[in-house]
């Protein structure tokens, strides 16, 4: 039967195997490549991974002027590049959603343009980007606020449409509200899990232009090294950085759902 | 002083025109249903008189003043869209509270003094909620109120700031029977509050128009029955008011004796949604002249 | 929470799928070797090539029907050598990983680039292909000459041949490295952002065709140095898995290679036939026309005949000089943990510059 609901100790238990045969099946998968070549860094096995995070967390530099590991530099950049770009583009098309939400002579311009170029891949566009704003630490913030820019004021400007009905702004009017009110007592306040929403939902699409960006362009940063290893098939430390990948989505998705339980206790009853 | 002055009013949408010099005036403290067939005008005259959608002609004076947008001097109930979903109760009925007595910048940069008027706000909320019956789920959001306590917010929410008049777009239409007499017993009793009001020769609280498709509904809440319709001699030109006379006022305690209503009720069927009975528009329309006889305050101390 | 364990299922799903086909290429070509003693069923070996102009011979060769890309069919040398030869024209990067993950018998490398995958895999470099004598160039604009280039950042793809041909001109031209500061760029995207003036990107050292493209299509920029000053240093080539080479058929699949390349070669000398396969190359290496590709065969000097390629791995130079500087700076720049054994026809080296294929084809003549 479709959607028989399970025990809760099954539920862990699937939770469990399915992780445990994940592993296993790349432990298989690690064995019939050392078989081929007993050396092969390609799946690497348990041996290689230390050998993998060792060298990344070892420091480097010179003794006189030492410098911290592969592993600090390259997360150091990579989050404050997704962190700059990630809030400019939020705030850019949080500003930018609300302001076409609320004036139509605003929306009437815009929405063409922005639904049009929502709909190219942002990593296609990289090499225009590159003439736009050049190629420095300012490209991957740019790079990775446009990137999110223009389907998140799309999507912010859609929650408002499809949210805020006319009756609740023409009652704000009756109850007394100024324009601002309005915008920030009606608009944002309810269209602020959407955006909470959005947020979780771009930080993957944020990731991949950053990283994107930094393959072709980084000196550091976790693009940069993926590239660089596995070029070199140095795949242990590739895997043990993709996985550091999927955690922060992974935790980033877990804070702004709390987030969004905190800020709108209303949203989920 | 009029609470609500209407004066030729005619709307067109396109080259269709819906409204054909609506003249009409509301005294303070007056409840007053409006019915007519479906699709006759009345939400879009509620509409002009809030200021949302103004008229193509003619004008709507709210106790004088010119109304060309909503603000504040007339409040608005809907049927469906009645509550702000990210507010709980007492915030939502707080709401006009906030937004009509304090800035946006205030609330920042003076936000200790903002506290505690906010706090006054809410307390005045809860009493307010105390007097429509909502005292059990002051601090629930909308999404977790019955249809019924919705309404009865919603129309806490209006009536806190005392505007000059509020609109209610069939806001029990959507109810169960009994919650929907409930809810009628509510806007009875504040009918009595504007009546002591007068007595103390202060200006009533409660100056209403509620639009409803219940007759009966429409003769037991209100004072004074308006119908607006196309059947009558110039119908072809839009709908006009085609009956306007008093009703019989109920007390909330006193029994809803149906057999009062038959003859008005019939009345009114002929006179408004009959499209076989064409007549003059003003052949109903008699309200102010019964009230110079003085029978409307009559009937009301009658009701007693 | 059934449906996250779905995802799950999924997932695991995608792991297999995704590696399944980097595993299947070996098993088959072990098989076919095995099963293949008789002659009707030719063993089949894959090649992986990016384009570059003495690589992309290979392309061309497929297109003429001297090789057949597709596995099961054969063109004309493939039945002569009676092996089955898949062609893989991808990226370099991902060259060098089918590689390194044996996905592919054989590649078109570098020699610097050769030592990385040869710790893990022994290879043989059975065909020098080419030698940089000016595909690498640093360009910059706004900057005249070394001095004026010091302090300021070049960018170029790191650890790659593009580093290794901008510290060791600078060692030679008696200027410490150190002094150059050199960061990470795609060449493609460096290329550009100095074609847009970037003002971040001032100079450049990257391989053709963005060497020709931008001092074609940027006016104001200037070549400060190119790798005609380190000929023979930077070597193209083939090179084959020692695994794979002692599967039954090796033999006959690297022979074949190295005679697809010189009948190739043989067609650019060849007045009738040159203009027409030297355009064929270019065609998808870059937009670049004739004239153009003209120049660039002279920058990626072609080992045109198999007594030139011999010539190369017999010269002391090469094999004193250049492959232990090569070495040494893999292992500077961590390209390498340690260096491997760079033999000459030594069968035990992890990198062996075979010349028993070479020799075969002067006398095969
Ligand atoms: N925005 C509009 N544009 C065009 N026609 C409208 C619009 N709003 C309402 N109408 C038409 O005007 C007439 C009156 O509508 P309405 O005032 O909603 O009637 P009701 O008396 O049922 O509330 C209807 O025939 C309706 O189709
Ligand atoms: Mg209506």
């Amino acid at each position: 039967m479709i959607r028989r609901p399970i025990p809760r100790w099954l539920v862990v238990l699937l939770g469990i195997l399915g992780v445990f045969s994940l592993l296993a099946v790349y432990g298989g998968l690690s064995y019939r490549q050392s078989l081929v070549n007993e050396k092969q860094k390609v799946i690497p096995g348990l041996q290689a991974f230390g050998d993998g995070v060792t060298r990344m967390t070892a420091p480097q530099g010179s003794e006189e002027t030492p410098k911290p590991s592969m592993l600090v530099t390259d997360l150091r950049a990579t989050y404050w590049r997704l962190f700059l770009g990630t809030g400019l583009g939020v705030v850019l098309s949080v500003v930018v959603g609300i302001a076409m939400g609320a004036y139509r002579w605003i929306a009437a311009p815009l929405a063409p343009i922005i639904s049009f170029l929502a709909k190219i891949p942002p990593t296609a566009m990289l090499p225009i980007y590159f003439v736009l704003v050049g190629s420095d630490q300012t490209m991957f913030t740019t790079m990775v606020a446009l990137g999110i820019f223009f389907t998140m004021a799309q999507s912010v400007y859609q929650s408002i449409v499809n949210d805020v009905k006319d009756e609740a702004i023409d009652k704000a009017y009756t109850l007394g509200a100024s324009d601002p009110e309005i915008v920030y007592e009606v608009i944002w306040k309810q269209v602020l899990p959407p955006i909470l929403d959005n947020i979780r939902l771009q930080i993957g699409p944020a990731m991949i232009f950053l990283l994107a960006a930094e393959m072709l362009v980084g000196a550091e940063g976790m693009g940069y090294r993926i590239r660089m290893e596995s070029r070199v098939l140095n795949m242990s430390i590739v895997y043990i950085y993709l996985c550091i990948l999927g955690f922060t989505g992974l935790i980033g998705d877990w804070c702004l759902l709390w987030l969004r339980k905190k800020l709108c206790p209303w949203y989920d009853r | 002083m009029h609470a609500l002055e209407i004066r030729n009013l005619s709307h067109w949408y396109g080259t269709r025109r819906i409204l054909n010099k609506v003249n009409l005036t509301i005294a303070p403290g007056q409840i007053v249903a409006l019915v007519g067939p479906s699709g006759c005008g009345k939400s879009t005259l509620l509409r002009a008189i809030l200021g949302t959608d103004p008229p193509s002609e003619g004008e709507v004076l709210a106790e004088g003043r010119l109304v060309t947008e909503p603000n504040r001097d007339v409040g608005i109930v809907y049927q469906n869209y009645s509550l702000y979903e990210f507010l709980s109760a007492e915030e939502n009925v707080a709401f006009g509270l906030k937004l009509d007595k304090t800035s946006l910048i205030s609330r920042f940069i003076a936000l200790p003094a903002y506290l505690r008027k906010r706090r006054e706000h809410l307390q005045m909320a809860r009493d307010f909620l105390k007097k429509v019956g909502l005292e059990a789920a002051m601090g629930h959001y909308p999404a977790e109120l019955s249809g019924g306590m919705r309404q009865r917010v919603a129309i806490a929410q209006a009536f806190i700031l005392q505007p000059k008049i509020v609109l209610l777009d069939e806001p029990f239409g959507a109810l169960d029977e009994a919650t929907r007499e409930d809810l009628q017993l509510m806007l009875l009793r504040f009918y009595q509050e504007n009546l002591k009001a007068k007595q103390r020769g202060e200006r009533p609280q409660y100056t209403i128009i509620i639009v409803t498709h219940e007759l009966n509904e429409a003769i037991y809440v209100a004072d004074r029955v308006i119908g607006l319709s196309r059947f009558h001699t110039e119908g072809s030109q839009g709908a006009m008011v085609v009956y306007d006379r008093p009703c019989p006022v109920f007390h909330p305690d006193d029994p809803k004796d149906l057999s009062k209503f038959v003859e008005q009720r019939e009345e009114l069927r002929s006179a408004v949604f009959d499209p076989n009975y064409v007549k003059h528009h003003s052949k109903y329309v008699s309200f102010w002249d019964e009230l110079s006889n003085d029978a409307l305050a009559v009937a009301a101390m009658n009701s007693r | 929470m059934t449906k996250k364990h779905w995802i799950f299922v999924c997932l695991f799903g995608a792991a297999f799928a995704g590696c399944e086909p980097s595993n299947k290429s070996t098993p088959n070509s072990t098989g076919s070797g095995t099963a293949g003693t008789s002659s009707a069923k030719p063993a089949t070996f894959t090649l992986a090539w990016s384009e570059y102009p003495s690589w992309s011979v290979f392309g061309v060769a497929d297109e003429i029907g001297l090789l057949n890309k597709e596995a099961g069919k054969l063109g004309e040398l493939e039945k002569k050598w009676n092996v089955d030869i898949v062609l893989k024209g991808v990226d370099y990067d991902t060259c060098l990983q089918m590689y390194g993950s044996n996905t592919a018998d054989a590649v078109c490398i570098t020699n610097m680039d050769t030592l990385g995958p040869a710790t893990d895999r022994a290879s043989v470099a059975i065909l020098p292909t080419s030698t940089s004598v000016g595909a690498d160039a640093c360009i910059a604009v706004g900057v005249n000459d070394l001095e004026g280039l010091k302090g300021k950042t070049t960018r170029g793809l790191e650890r790659s041949v593009s580093q290794y041909a901008f510290e060791r001109i600078l060692i030679k031209k008696g200027l410490n490295p150190k002094d150059y500061p050199f960061s990470n760029m795609d060449p493609g995207a460096a290329a550009s952002a100095l074609q847009t003036g970037d003002s971040n990107v001032q100079s450049i050292m990257v391989w053709n065709p963005f060497v020709m493209q931008t001092l074609r299509d940027q006016p104001k920029s200037k070549k400060l140095f190119d790798s005609s000053e380190i000929p023979e240093e930077i070597i193209d080539m083939v090179v084959v898995g020692k695994d794979s080479l002692a599967k039954e058929g090796g033999k006959a699949f690297a022979s074949c290679i190295v005679e697809t390349f010189y009948a190739i070669n043989q067609r650019m000398a060849d007045p009738k036939t040159a203009d027409k396969t030297l355009v064929a190359i270019g065609a998808n290496f870059s937009s670049l026309g004739l004239e153009d590709m003209k120049q660039v065969v002279q920058q990626t000097r072609f080992y045109k005949s198999p007594e030139e390629a011999l010539k190369l791995l017999s010269s002391e130079e090469f094999r004193t000089k250049t492959m232990p500087a090569v070495a040494e700076f893999c292992v500077e720049h961590k390209i390498v943990e340690k260096k491997p054994s760079i033999g000459f026809d030594s069968a035990d080296s992890q990198v062996n510059f075979d010349t028993s294929f070479l020799q075969a084809a002067t006398s095969g003549k």
